[in-house]
């Protein structure tokens, strides 16, 4: 469904990312690890627009995107949660999930998704008018999370949702994440906690200094002694 | 190796002196003449302008400074007989002690970027507003003009002749582009620049951030205010807007950053496209059509900044060193692959 | 009765405010001719109205029309190329319009001052001497921005300028299209220049000059309250308003744009957010 191929994304002069590669097949919940600054969050700013890869190219359902700009890929059903949510810190929940489904398809759908978000997440319903400033660690990534899917996407591209939140909060996040894949939408997960991401995965890639330098399934992870050890922490 | 260049730039700039020295021997024109004064003239207040502005203080009111320059060595001529030379020096201290009580408080309340802009501006609308409401010595509105003596007097700085003021004035123009290479090569000038870079890294490293900014401003707004006075003498002829307020504020940096700010020439340069472009307008349009040559002129204007957004020697000399970089890449990849 | 005309006043310049503040805050630019605009105004409504011989009421509506695509055509051949250059730049492209628009006025109009005559009769109020005029544009002014209020609150159109204004690329990331934002905004704020006029035309003479200390009071207006802050735009209006009459009412004209001023510097020194500013 979405296909990289050999992009090479800069930042000024700074080459980000070298010849990288990945896919992700529809209904697919796939994993990018690596350290930090590895390039995992220019890939996807890469795929939703907000970067526009050098060379190489990326796909979505065969058509050419990687030159279209941000807001034309949401129209396309590419969502991003960037790391830490970034709501709207103003904005009530309400309005952030309102805002969220913008686009036009997602506005002719929006009563259903709202139901549809009200039933994952039940505390939005409390939260409804409340800045999303004010929120705690953990609500605001579930409100993040439920204003993407406001968007009617086919792709949902999640940048660390586990970081900085305390352990039981982010058991629920993958719980959440799992909800995701139960329910048939693509996922394209960045995490730093490769353990907990690759047992969702249905397919891993590992970066390192903005170059692919594995990739499998699960066990082909845990197969592979020093990747286990460098990178899993086994 | 240093030395040589030092001293072959130093024979270039010489000869350039020389050949700017020796024009009026060549050009009998009076208009042209009159022309190059000008751009001598505002080449200094923009200059002073960018002794500032190249360290990211933006100032949108050295107009104050020009005004009270202007107005301060006119009027104690005016009244008191005071020899615009004294009457210069007195205007550049008042215009340094206002900016010193300015700068300073907004210094050490961390008045920065777009608000010190603003206040600045505030500054220079000020002075005009002040301008016109002391009207019993300045005339408001009406403006004021240098009672002439009627002869030629070096002392009094006046002269039907251009020539005085064209050589008086490159030399006040020569003394602030040395002034800007004394800055240059000082120890202010660095600690400038780490604050334009990041005012809190550069106070945590111990840098007194405020004495330094104080220091850059009163140096710039003392040197405006001469400008003002030289502009005064020159014209004989000011009004508030003319010499201070929101317009001509903003025309100072303008002509800084068409020529590009961080150079030493650029403000000159800038200067001069300004006031050619100006004038070549006018005459092109025509006199009575003074405000169509005001607003192709604004259409100029605009358009430079869109296309030349570091000023046309900003812009060569950009284009100039990222040539050499990239040939210096290019003999430093061949070499490594030997 | 001066501290009454301050509020009066006030009411309009919020107008002013609001305009200045949301392109600040959606297009993050300082628009240098703002009063210009103003002055622009309403010469097109002097023009429509006394030249052309247009129903009072329909000159307001068809010049604030024209003002909101003099906002459009400033998008498109100054804001737009500018938007990723530095500040400096982008403000003195914006004061080369000062230039471009006095001195078309100039041309267009003459240097000589203009009114509209409209004998408007002065209500009562015990010892209060209201003009009309005055009520009229304050009315009228806090009508607007009601309007303007539910039109943010309640239209996606509103709340995707709000987005713009808090974080632009999280807003392209929900399908905003920013060059459309951009243009919405601009042709919004120029509008509102167009309504400012109309409350100005039985209240002011105009003349080439007239913009400048508008354009002015409106910066005050925006950093006093906080760059971005609506409310804070708002409140600061009324402050302006209020101090200007006040001042005058006791000395002259200058002397209180002056007093003004320095109140400003003064808030800046003490509290360089404005009143209702954050700390960045």
């Amino acid at each position: 469904m979405i296909r990289v191929e050999n992009i090479c994304s800069y930042y000024g002069e700074f080459q980000s990312l070298h010849d990288v590669s990945l896919e992700v097949k529809a209904g697919h919940t796939v994993i990018i690890v690596g350290s930090n600054g590895a390039g995992k969050t220019t890939i996807l700013k890469s795929i939703c627009g907000l970067v526009h890869p050098r060379s190489g190219a990326v796909y979505f359902e065969d058509k050419r995107i990687d030159q279209y700009h941000a807001h034309q890929l949401v129209d396309l059903g590419i969502t991003m949660v960037p790391e830490g949510g970034r709501l709207f810190p103003k904005l009530t929940v309400d309005d952030n999930l309102k805002i969220g489904a913008y686009n036009k398809n997602a506005r002719i759908h929006f009563h259903e998704s709202l139901e549809k978000v009200h039933s994952l997440f039940p505390i939005l319903k409390e939260r409804a008018k409340q800045e999303a400033g004010l929120l705690s660690g953990g609500e605001r990534q579930m409100v993040a999370i439920a204003r993407s899917l406001m968007a009617c996407p086919k792709l949902i591209m999640l940048d660390e949702p586990s970081l900085g939140l305390a352990p039981k909060v982010v058991s629920s996040v993958f719980e959440f994440i799992r909800r995701l894949k139960e329910s048939n939408y693509s996922v394209l997960l960045v995490e730093q906690n490769a353990n907990k991401a690759l047992e969702v995965a249905d397919y891993g890639y590992l970066i390192e200094s903005g170059k692919l330098i594995f990739e499998g399934k699960k066990e082909d992870f845990d197969k592979n002694p020093f990747i286990k050890k460098a990178y899993l922490g086994l | 190796m240093k030395n040589i260049f030092g001293s072959k730039a130093n024979i270039l700039i010489g000869l350039v002196a020389l050949a700017i020295l020796l024009i009026p021997v060549f050009v009998k024109s009076q208009y042209v003449i009159h022309i190059i004064t000008l751009i001598f003239i505002w080449g200094l207040i923009a200059t002073a302008w960018s002794y500032m502005g190249r360290f990211g203080l933006v100032s949108l009111g050295n107009g104050a400074f020009m005004g009270i320059g202007a107005y301060v060595s006119v009027l104690l001529f005016n009244n008191s007989h005071l020899s615009p030379w004294i009457g210069m020096v007195v205007g550049g201290i008042a215009a340094v002690i206002i900016v010193g009580f300015l700068g300073y408080a907004c210094f050490r309340s961390g008045v920065v970027g777009d608000y010190f802009g603003l206040v600045t501006l505030a500054l220079a609308e000020v002075t005009a507003l002040a301008i016109v409401a002391l009207r019993e010595w300045t005339a408001g509105e009406l403006g004021t003009s240098v009672i002439s003596l009627g002869t030629t007097s070096l002392w009094y700085l006046q002269s039907d002749q251009k020539l005085l003021f064209f050589y008086i004035a490159f030399v006040f123009m020569a003394g602030g582009l040395y002034l800007w290479k004394i800055i240059d090569d000082s120890k202010m000038k660095r600690a400038l620049a780490a604050i334009g870079e990041n005012e809190t890294a550069a106070a945590a490293l111990g840098i007194n951030v405020v004495k330094y900014k104080m220091l850059i401003t009163m140096i710039s707004a003392f040197v405006t205010a001469i400008g003002g006075s030289l502009y005064a003498q020159y014209i004989t002829y000011i009004n508030p807007h003319t010499v201070s307020g929101v317009a001509i504020s903003l025309s100072i940096p303008f002509k800084a950053i068409i020529g590009g700010m961080f150079t030493m020439l650029g403000p000159v340069i800038g200067s001069g496209i300004i006031v050619i472009l100006e004038e070549f307008f006018r005459i092109v349009v025509g006199a009575e059509f003074v405000s169509i040559s005001q607003i192709i002129f604004g259409v100029a204007l605009i358009s430079l900044i869109i296309f030349l957004p570091k000023g046309l020697y900003g812009t060569l000399k950009e284009r100039r060193e990222s040539k050499i970089d990239k040939q210096r890449k290019r003999a430093f990849r061949e070499k490594s692959m030997e | 009765m001066a501290l009454v005309n301050g509020i009066l006043l006030g009411g309009v310049l919020a107008l002013l405010g609001f305009g200045m503040n949301l392109m600040f805050g959606v297009v993050k630019i300082i628009h240098m001719a703002y009063g210009q605009f103003v002055m622009l105004g309403v010469y097109l409504i002097y023009t429509f109205y006394t030249l052309l011989h247009f129903p009072l009421l329909l000159s307001c509506a068809v010049v604030v029309l024209v003002m909101a695509v003099v906002g459009l055509i400033t998008q498109r051949f100054i804001v737009s190329p500018l938007l990723s250059s530095n500040r400096l730049n982008q403000l003195l492209a914006l004061a080369g319009l000062i230039l471009i628009v006095e001195n078309f006025a100039l041309f267009a109009w003459g240097a000589d001052y203009i009114t509209i005559q409209l004998n408007l009769p002065i209500i009562q109020f015990g010892d209060l001497f209201i003009r009309t005029s005055f009520l009229m544009g304050f009315i009228g002014a806090l009508i607007v921005l009601g309007l303007l209020y539910l039109f943010l609150k309640k239209t996606y159109v509103g709340l995707a300028i709000r987005s713009a204004t808090q974080d632009m690329e999280m807003a392209k990331l929900m399908g905003i299209k920013p060059a459309s934002i951009y243009y919405i905004t601009l042709a919004l704020g120029s509008a509102l220049t167009g309504v400012v006029a109309s409350f100005f035309v039985p209240i002011y003479a105009v003349y080439p000059q007239f913009g400048g200390s508008f354009t002015v009071s409106a910066f005050i207006i925006v950093v006093l309250g906080g760059m971005g802050n609506l409310m804070g735009g708002f409140i600061s209006a009324f402050i302006i308003g209020i101090v200007t009459s006040v001042v005058a009412v006791v000395t002259t004209t200058e002397i209180a744009q002056i007093v003004v001023l320095v109140l400003f510097i003064a808030i800046m020194i003490v509290r360089p957010q404005g009143l209702l500013g954050e700390v960045s």
